[in-house]
């Protein structure tokens, strides 16, 4: 690809990125926020295509849209009667949360620009040899995080099921179907 | 041309977004959503310094796998306390909820 097609689609997937992020931190309705998450995620998908990290942009899109944007809708839908879109959906700190998160990142892309990154002519494997590497070290020198990141996995499954299924009946009679009553 | 900076310059913006968002938002799931900003700009952090500066290893990428389980974790347990909570008091508004204030 030359450099102008990738500077453009960089261009374009930032903004993708971006101005939705804003929206999302913005929005007063939060189910428009929520939905708003979904081009975000996808921006940051492309950019990952960009990056020639072809395994990790159908992952991105399976388990950040498939399965964390799906729950946190279903959330907010679960949750909505409560949160008037007209009532104010921000605390006080918003002035030096936004003086604070702005600096930062501006002190940041000042210290990336001005550091002198080393230049690496490499490319990276394509799609079918990245992803053969990538299993091949999940399963010999990475075995054990890999063992520690399923122990997570299942610790967090039993452990959002615990919490979820509560232990006392609901004040408002939103018991879901599999509670036990007492 | 684009390189390492302009990516991790992107990174550092989408996480100062979600940083805003966590820090500014009254309702715990806008918080829960700021949160998977930051673990995106970080993933994104990742993956560039891959790509730009040790393009043949394979550990950033092992990174950025078990940062998406953590962060999926994340999100199914956090929004389970917030379905509890909701449940327990009527309200996911986090001004609101005060018990464990001392």
């Amino acid at each position: 690809m030359n450099n102008a097609v990738v500077t453009a689609a960089f261009v374009s997937l930032a903004a993708v990125t971006l101005v939705p992020a804003l929206y999302v931190v913005n929005a007063r309705n939060l189910v428009h926020a929520g939905f708003a998450m979904l081009p975000c995620l996808i921006g940051v998908a492309g950019l990952y295509a960009l990056l020639e990290a072809h395994l990790f942009v159908a992952v991105q899109v399976l388990i950040y849209i498939g399965a964390i944007l799906v729950l946190i809708l279903f959330a907010l839908m679960l949750t909505r009667d409560v949160m008037d879109p007209q009532e104010g959906q921000r605390n006080g700190l918003g002035l030096w949360a936004g003086l604070t998160c702005g600096v930062g990142a501006l002190v940041c892309g000042h210290i990336l620009f001005h550091h002198p990154w080393p230049r690496i002519a490499e490319h990276p494997l394509g799609a079918h040899d990245q992803t053969a590497a990538l299993g091949a070290a999940l399963i010999g020198r990475y075995a054990l995080p890999f063992e520690a990141a399923s122990l997570v996995l299942l610790a967090a499954l039993i452990g959002a099921i615990v919490v979820a299924k509560g232990s006392r009946p609901s004040r408002r009679g939103a018991v879901s179907q599999g509670a036990v009553e007492p | 041309m684009i390189g390492l900076p302009h990516y991790l310059l992107v990174s550092a913006a989408l996480f100062g977004i979600g940083a805003y968002g966590a820090l500014t938002r009254r309702n715990a799931i806008s918080v829960l959503m700021g949160v998977e900003l930051m673990l995106n700009a970080g993933n994104l952090n990742f993956l560039a310094c891959w790509r730009f500066l040790t393009p043949t290893s394979m550990e950033p990428q092992v990174f950025v796998l078990i940062g998406l389980t953590v962060a999926a974790a994340e999100a199914a347990v956090g929004l389970a306390v917030v379905l509890n909570i909701y449940r327990e008091h009527g309200t996911v508004n986090l001004d609101r909820i005060a018990e464990l204030r001392g």
